[in-house]
């Protein structure tokens, strides 16, 4: 499985990309969306973890720049508020099951991602 | 005067709510990153016990960045504390910028998300006898409705200086913004705390500024 993590916390996408790593997950991380963009044009991947708070552009909105070039692809969104705001936004737009968090527990995220790429979940 | 007085707490309240929300989002981060970490370790010992050698300056290095994100979380507990106690402060004297800092401190998650940088411009400092919450609620107001009008790149530098017995608080953008829509807007959301600090907003379109005039000392 290949992942793709964007968040503006370097940090935090370096270690979760790390650890997604020892457990047999290809991942790669952005911390703006630029660089995200830039990095789906050249690699190809399953899903993407998506913070739903970034500088400049919101997660959904990447979601979107995402497809337009990489259409078969997956998201997960992750955030630190748990609003029910953002939880709605997400919901509308990846159901409801997609949405976790911070902080997230590796087995869940794990659990998860394989979850969105192998099971019935398609969301449409 | 007790309606009055109502919007200028319902306003206060709504400040005080998207700052402690903001603030909450910057300690789930801190809390996330500790919390990735900390599993970094647990994965570097199960790998090693499975006969991968574990580097103590790996250890070292991870325990580095535990430290130094506990005393970031712990630098934002400091603000959210004082910016609480702010909130039932009575007037008392207060630099103007201690005020900018407070009001850049609270508003700067929400400034780099818009890819605005905030700053103070140099000057000496001005004590102002205020009600600190109001005026930094006020701040905030204005701020926001920049992050509106603004793109990536804006630049805001606050600035003060003395007038008689006023102080006069500029807010510069570089580049340019419609100030004379940035007044309208700031003048009608925070029409009740601009009466109540005796305030005057206007808009300053060639220096692209907004300038807030209040009395030195608050006026009951």
């Amino acid at each position: 499985m290949r992942v793709l993590l964007v968040d503006d916390e370097e940090e935090l996408v370096a270690t979760l990309a790390e650890r997604l790593d020892m457990r047999g997950i290809d991942a790669t991380w952005a911390s703006e969306y630029r660089k995200a963009l830039a990095i789906v044009e050249e690699q190809e991947f399953d899903i993407a973890l998506l913070d739903v708070r970034l500088p400049e552009i919101n997660g959904l909105e990447l979601k979107r720049l995402i497809e337009a070039r990489r259409p078969a692809m997956k998201f997960i969104f992750l955030t630190g508020h748990g609003s029910e705001e953002d939880f709605n936004a997400c919901s509308a737009e990846s159901g409801k099951d997609y949405y976790l968090i911070k902080p997230v527990q590796i087995e869940v995220l794990v659990a998860k991602l394989n979850e969105v790429c192998q099971g019935p979940g398609e969301q449409g | 005067m007790s309606s009055y007085h109502g919007k200028v707490d319902s306003l206060g309240l709504s400040f005080f709510g998207s700052m402690t929300a903001s603030i909450s989002h910057e300690l789930k981060n801190s809390l996330a990153i500790i919390n990735e970490n900390a599993g970094l370790v647990g994965d570097l010992i199960a790998l090693s016990e499975k006969g991968h050698p574990l580097k103590p300056e790996r250890l070292l290095t991870i325990a580095e960045n535990i430290r130094r994100r506990v005393q970031t979380a712990d630098d934002i507990v400091r603000r959210l504390n004082r910016f609480a106690h702010s909130a039932n402060q009575p007037v008392v004297g207060v630099g103007i910028r201690d005020i900018f800092a407070c009001t850049i401190a609270l508003s700067e998650r929400l400034a780099s998300m818009k890819g605005v940088s905030l700053s103070i411009a140099p000057g000496d400092e001005i004590e102002v006898q205020t009600l600190a919450f109001v005026v930094e609620n006020l701040l905030w107001i204005c701020l926001k409705n920049i992050f509106l009008l603004a793109g990536a790149g804006q630049q805001v530098v606050l600035g003060a200086h003395a007038e008689a017995s006023d102080i006069v608080v500029t807010l510069r953008c570089t580049p340019e913004i419609p100030v004379k829509q940035l007044e309208t807007t700031v003048a009608a959301e925070a029409q009740p705390l601009i009466l109540f600090l005796h305030m005057q907003v206007q808009a300053d379109p060639q220096n692209s500024a907004l300038r807030l005039r209040m009395p030195i000392r608050f006026i009951e």
